[in-house]
């Protein structure tokens, strides 16, 4: 049990690891639990997360948790999402200062700016490109194997920076694998021969990707290969943003 | 091309769902009529009726089912649209007539600002009632509007990276060009059999409606235009539990919301908060649970408490007499959140029953009224007959 309850605390821990909004939470619970008069706003914000909260750390809800749900071991987290902490902190910041708004305004202001992590400073959060929100060299590769109005669909084999966004861009263009391969490790045969080496045998790539049917392959100008595509009878069709897409002409299309 | 796909938002993302709002807006207490609350009553609907149409179509038509499914939730939705509309004229015609009458306030009365002779009125409760806001209140609600429009502009000139589009967006691209719901793998786009965990939560099909009806691609819908939706729409959420807490205080609200606005933008202490979830997947269905179900949530039982205790004769004037379907307004619009948390997340429906079984205990511990328990357990009817869906595939 203390095992679990370690666990528990962990993920706490983790849930708001870049700042000390939850100090500033727990701080603003606390003076709610004993200054807020209104029984009825008091159970409401106050009593309800505190049970949510001490819920959350009891080991048997997180047994129940991963029990009931598939992924409930790395979903765990979410418990917390019941709590409000926006409304509490927020709450309890114009309570205390609810006769002196304008030093109460920059104090509270500056504890939650301080005490928090600025959303657009974080790692995955980058300059758009268009209004796709998807890198715009993704976009110009897909237009030049994207097929026509009456064409059949086509499969490109991609390198994993791009997997995430051609079929957001465009559902006609097929993948032999795509995220769920890389993001849980699953086997694919063209992820093997494509991704895993260092260097790719060209050999083993067309066999797989003949396998697969996969009419274009993209791949960076930069990446090792024995043999180049074109040497083996595929067609360089153009290089966009660095990146070389070949056709196969042999390979059979669905 | 560019102004019709403008109009068809504006129909569907505001014409429509207020129109729709309208309809729930007659069982509302009279403090409640306001343009914000019809609007979110209206989405509540909108998601409600997906849920219904989006599910049956997908499990009961095999092939073209998005179009049959797109043309059922326009026409349903159109209809209760009209219905409002049409209701709600008839309502204000006769008060029309008469003279000094703002249009925009026989729409939502909820809006109207109280008179002096009223604030100073024994029988007032002022708690209820919507003051005059001070220049300097004024000021603050200038701060945070420049502080929604910073995040709003945010949400289009930076694109947040995450790897759970390469499905839910991918999702409704697929119902837009192929017009399939849940039957194509979008990450590599082979056929497959519905996988019911992800096909009941058909958020990214609601999505994809409105791309549809705009003509425009779904993964721009998604990334670029419903940052402007959602992110307003939650804000309306925090306005309303903020009214609420201050009851007469109403100076603090800006105060409170522009902390508020802080706390989204600067909540990003991990990947896991529901801030981070707003600002950087705010298009999909787990984003939505967690800063629009779970919030609606926790207002509706404010509300809920708030009625408790309030002076019969107040109570009875802002229910027009004690109308059942009034007084019970909070219990019907959690209904409907329990339908619309559905189309969110499969985790949404299960937690959203879960807080509403914890607050219902309390409001029994603290009304000691037994109707609660039924209350509570009509309230969740939905969540429910989803699961006896879910299990049963």
């Amino acid at each position: 049990m203390y095992g679990i309850f370690m666990e528990c605390w962990v993920i706490f821990k983790l849930y708001g690891e870049n700042g000390f909004l939850i100090p500033l939470f727990l701080v603003s619970l606390i003076y709610l639990l004993i200054t807020e008069k209104d029984n009825r706003k008091r159970l409401v914000i106050a009593v309800a997360p505190l049970i949510v909260l001490v819920g959350f750390f009891i080991p048997y809800t997180r047994i129940a948790y991963v029990a009931v749900l598939s992924d409930g071991g790395d979903t765990y987290y979410r418990i917390l999402w019941l709590l409000p902490m926006g409304v509490c902190i927020s709450y309890a910041g114009c309570k205390l200062f609810i006769n002196h708004k304008r030093i109460g305004l920059p104090v509270v202001s500056a504890l939650i700016i301080l005490c928090g992590s600025i959303v657009y400073k974080n790692q995955y959060m980058v300059k758009a490109e268009n209004v796709y929100h998807i890198p715009q060299v993704v976009i110009d590769v897909c237009d030049v194997i994207s097929p026509g109005e009456n064409e059949p669909r086509v499969r490109a084999v991609f390198p994993s920076e791009m997997l995430h966004f051609v079929r957001q861009y465009d559902t006609n263009i097929l993948m032999p694998y795509g995220r769920d391969i890389i993001h849980w490790d699953y086997y694919n045969a063209v992820h093997e021969v494509f991704e895993k080496p260092e260097e790719i045998n060209a050999k083993d790539l067309l066999e797989a990707t003949r396998q697969a049917q996969c009419r274009y392959i993209v791949m960076h100008e930069g990446r090792k290969i024995d043999v180049p595509l074109d040497k083996m009878g595929l067609e360089l069709v153009d290089n966009v943003g660095g990146y070389n897409i070949y056709e196969d002409t042999e390979a059979v299309q669905q | 091309m560019l102004v019709l796909s403008a109009l068809s938002l504006i129909l569907w993302l505001f014409i429509v769902p207020m129109g729709m709002g309208l309809l729930i807006q007659r069982i509302l207490p009279q403090t409640k009529k306001t343009i914000g609350i019809t609007c979110l009553c209206g989405f509540l609907i909108s998601f409600a009726v997906f849920e219904v149409i989006g599910i049956w179509c997908m499990i009961k038509i095999p092939y073209g089912a998005f179009h049959k499914c797109s043309v059922a939730f326009a026409s349903v939705q159109g209809i209760l649209a009209i219905a409002g509309y049409a209701a709600k004229i008839m309502d204000i015609q006769r008060d029309y007539e008469k003279k000094d009458v703002n249009i925009f306030y026989l729409f939502f009365p909820g809006d109207k600002r109280a008179k002096p002779e009223a604030i100073i009125s024994p029988r007032t409760d002022v708690r209820v009632m919507k003051f005059q806001y001070s220049r300097e209140s004024l000021i603050y609600w200038a701060v945070f509007l420049v502080v929604l429009i910073f995040q709003l502009v945010m949400a289009v000139v930076i694109a947040p990276f995450d790897g759970d589009d390469s499905y839910y967006v991918v999702e409704s691209l697929l119902a837009q060009q192929t017009d399939v719901m849940n039957t194509i793998l979008p990450y590599t786009g082979s056929s497959t059999s519905l996988d019911i965990r992800h096909a009941m939560a058909v958020f990214p099909l609601w999505i994809a409606f409105i791309a549809r009806m705009s003509g425009i691609h779904a993964t721009i819908v998604s990334h670029t235009i419903m940052p402007f939706l959602i992110i307003p729409l939650v804000y309306l959420i925090y306005l309303e539990i903020g009214r609420i807490l201050f009851g007469a205080r109403q100076d603090m609200i800006p105060v409170y919301m522009l902390f508020i606005s802080l706390f989204a933008m600067f909540g990003n202490t991990s990947i896991y908060t529901p801030e981070t979830f707003f600002m950087m997947r705010t298009w999909q269905g787990k984003a939505m649970v967690a800063n629009f179900v779970i919030p609606f949530i926790f207002w509706l039982f404010l509300w809920l408490f708030d009625d408790c205790r309030k002076p019969g004769f107040l109570w009875k004037e802002e229910t027009k007499g004690g109308i059942r379907s009034i007084r019970n307004s909070a219990w019907i619009l959690l209904f409907l959140l329990n339908m619309a948390a559905g189309i969110m997340s499969s985790m949404g429906i299960v937690f959203g029953a879960g807080l509403i079984g914890l607050l219902s205990l309390l409001l029994l511990i603290y009304t000691r009224d037994l109707k609660v328990i039924i209350k509570a357990a009509l309230s969740v009817i939905p969540t429910g007959v989803y699961l006896l869906i879910y299990t049963s595939f």
